[in-house]
């Protein structure tokens, strides 16, 4: 293999593909297998450019005054939020190296609240926002992951009109990971530390300045906008952008047997006891869903104040015991047992038979925010450590 | 793009009071164009709004071979029923719908039908009864089994006359224990099934009333010799949405309001259902 072939890298079977200007020996040498190009750098990507990164504010500065630019703000405690951009002077809290953003970008599209409509007097006026230009700006890799399936799911039955009008103006830059927290697991969820498409442009950091990669007509038409401050790449700076990707993917430390988990799920190789004792934990606080970048349930519920009100769609959770309590006080998931697989079947194994794509990308937020410890990573090395029925 | 949340508004031009906790509304959608255009089969069921209170899923109780109207038989049990029961004729609901898949009207052309009823269960077997009987040439024998826990609790009393003289029809009523002046039959319906024994040839089971009713139900009428296949039954659980998104209604993979409610016992069987 030469140099300029795509690289795939992966235990068992690829987990990212890069663009890899290192050679198989630098893979091999990892210890783990390697998997050779589609094409070459100059037929996938031939549009790598340059933003220095002292031109980032003049950029989102810019861009912002057409649209709303959401991005990861650092507050005064040190929590990164995303964001949209009030004003020029709130650049100074950009933080585009955080290692997590504590809740998921998800909620731009799919809000934790939103009103549906409102009625007054047997009239019914709805409240479907406008559709307007944004940038999701500095993006992990995992989290788009995550809007890309929360868009699947919003158009999977029927159109959204509320979801589609919140989302359809959406450019979205990602920054690649390259300081992953320690309970990540993307590289064995093959949905990051860098994505490999879905994305309109794509950060590559290079020290002072970033890579930037382009994957839609929609980032090329962005670039051209500010065409003055982006410069050509040289093979230099693609070569090395691949080397800043592969040892990204070698700062996730945690790996997780996800293949094989999935197969367990799917094949009802999962045993029951595995379920009670991670109900018996459990203290269905719901923290796991609420950071979750994949996690949609919902509830409708009305508010009426003398005769007006309005119709809310907000954020629902299917470990709560109330969720599937009928009006009788019949629950068909009144024990905790069930509500628990129930979260577990659902992402690993229901969305993975009906869509091939599973409904966990490896953020780890989960553990991070369980009181008890609990997380998908914790329950896949579980499973996958018992002994299978195969 | 259509916006599938916002309820269309109907009259309520009747309420019927069925039972001492159900009652029957009668709606008609304001707008014509709204009306002509909403088509539903039986075992399909609508998103009921009453504006303040919220929203919650009802069935179609009556067959749309005979709509002028549409007509839901609510049971007082939770914030939006309850609210329902306190309105009258004149006063406007939210509706939005038909959901999901209905009976499968096709596949009973040409069957003996036996129709087994609990309590409020019989509304959306009501609906198809009702259009077998409008459609009476596709369909042979219609045995009705419908059975409540007190004869107060009896849905739709005052078609029981027409249904007992149409023909190859028969009905069945049971109460739970005797009652004076009852001389239909008494003792849940699964032990009425034993004593009827309705034939299994060519036949399907049309099954629709409690959890503990289809619980028990399901066994005697394996026993009866119907196959996994030839009974279905339609579900009942929390919904939200009724169009597969908010979740809460799954079995397996499934979910109540867009896969069913309308589901075969061997697909439930599959799924390890509980009832």
């Amino acid at each position: 293999m030469r140099e300029g072939c795509v690289v795939e890298v992966g235990f068992s079977e690829p987990v990212a593909r890069y663009l890899c200007p290192v050679t198989v020996a630098a893979v091999a040498d990892r210890g783990r297998q390697g998997w050779v190009h589609r094409s070459t750098i100059d037929d996938i990507n031939m549009n790598n450019r340059i933003l220095l990164k002292r031109n980032i504010n003049e950029l989102l500065a810019r861009s912002a005054e057409a649209r709303e630019v959401y991005l990861p703000l650092e507050g005064p405690g040190g929590d990164v939020q995303f964001l949209p951009l009030q004003e020029p002077k709130e650049l100074d809290n950009l933080n585009l190296n955080y290692d997590q953003l504590i809740i998921p970008p998800k909620n731009i599209g799919f809000p934790q609240l939103e009103s549906l409509f409102e009625f007054k007097d047997g009239e019914i006026n709805p409240t479907v926002p406008v559709p307007s230009r944004h940038i999701l700006f500095g993006l992990r890799a995992c989290d788009l992951k995550g809007i890309l399936f929360v868009d699947d799911f919003f158009r999977k039955n029927f159109e959204d009109i509320y979801y589609r009008h919140r989302t359809e103006g959406r450019l979205t830059v990602v920054v690649g990971c390259t300081s992953p927290s320690p309970n990540c697991f993307c590289t064995s969820t093959s949905t990051g530390p860098f994505i490999e498409d879905g994305f309109d442009l794509q950060l590559v950091d290079l020290g002072e300045r970033y890579l930037v990669e382009v994957g839609s007509e929609n980032g090329e038409r962005f670039i051209g906008e500010f065409e003055e401050l982006f410069l050509d790449a040289s093979k230099d700076e693609i070569h090395h952008s691949g080397e800043v990707k592969v040892t990204a993917a070698k700062a996730v430390t945690l790996k997780v047997d996800f293949k094989e988990a999935i197969r367990r799920l799917t094949e009802d190789d999962v045993p029951r006891e595995i379920y009670e004792e991670i109900a018996e934990r459990c203290i269905y606080c719901g923290g796991c869903l609420y950071v979750c970048p994949t996690c949609t349930c919902f509830n409708l519920f009305d508010d009426m104040k003398e005769g007006e009100g309005a119709r809310f769609r907000n954020w629902d959770g299917c470990v709560f015991e109330g969720y599937t309590r009928e009006a009788s006080g019949y629950n068909p998931r009144r024990d905790k047992c069930s509500r628990a697989a129930r979260r577990y079947e659902h992402k690993l194994k229901y969305d993975y038979q009906e869509t091939g794509i599973s409904g966990c990308v490896g953020c780890g937020r989960c553990l991070t925010s369980c009181p008890v410890n609990i997380g998908i990573s914790n329950f896949i090395e579980q499973l996958t450590g018992l002994d299978s029925k195969q | 793009m259509k916006n599938i949340y916002l309820p269309h508004v109907v009259e309520i031009v009747d309420v019927q009071e069925e039972t001492p906790d159900v009652k029957t509304f009668k709606l008609k959608f304001r707008d014509n164009v709204v009306e002509e255009s909403f088509d539903y089969r039986p075992g399909q069921f609508v998103e009921l709004s009453v504006f303040g209170e919220g929203e919650a899923p009802f069935c179609f109780s009556n067959s749309p071979t005979r709509r002028n109207v549409i007509e839901c038989s609510v049971k007082r049990m939770g914030q939006v029923t309850e609210a329902l029961h306190e309105m009258d004729t004149g006063d406007t609901v939210g509706i939005r719908g038909p959901y999901g898949n209905g009976f499968p009207l096709e596949d009973l052309k040409g069957k003996n039908l036996l129709f087994v009823a609990g309590g409020i269960g019989l509304a959306p077997l009501r609906s198809l009864i009702n259009y077998c009987l409008d459609n009476r040439k596709d369909y042979k024998t219609l045995t009705i089994v419908n059975g409540a826990r007190t004869s107060k609790d009896l849905m739709y009393r005052n078609e029981y006359p027409v249904w007992e003289k149409a023909k190859d029809t028969s009905l069945h009523l049971t109460v739970d224990c005797q009652e004076e002046n009852w001389t239909c039959m008494v003792g849940v319906v699964p032990k009425v099934l034993e004593q009827i024994k309705p034939t299994c040839g060519n036949s399907v089971a049309i099954v629709c009333g409690p959890p503990i009713m289809i619980k028990f139900t399901m066994p005697t009428l394996l026993k009866l010799g119907f196959c996994e296949d030839a009974i279905i039954t339609t579900l009942e659980m929390k919904m939200k949405c009724g169009l597969g998104q908010c979740g809460r209604c799954n079995i397996g993979h499934l979910y109540v309001c867009k896969d069913g409610p309308v589901f075969s016992y061997s697909q439930l069987k599959d799924k390890n259902f509980q009832f």
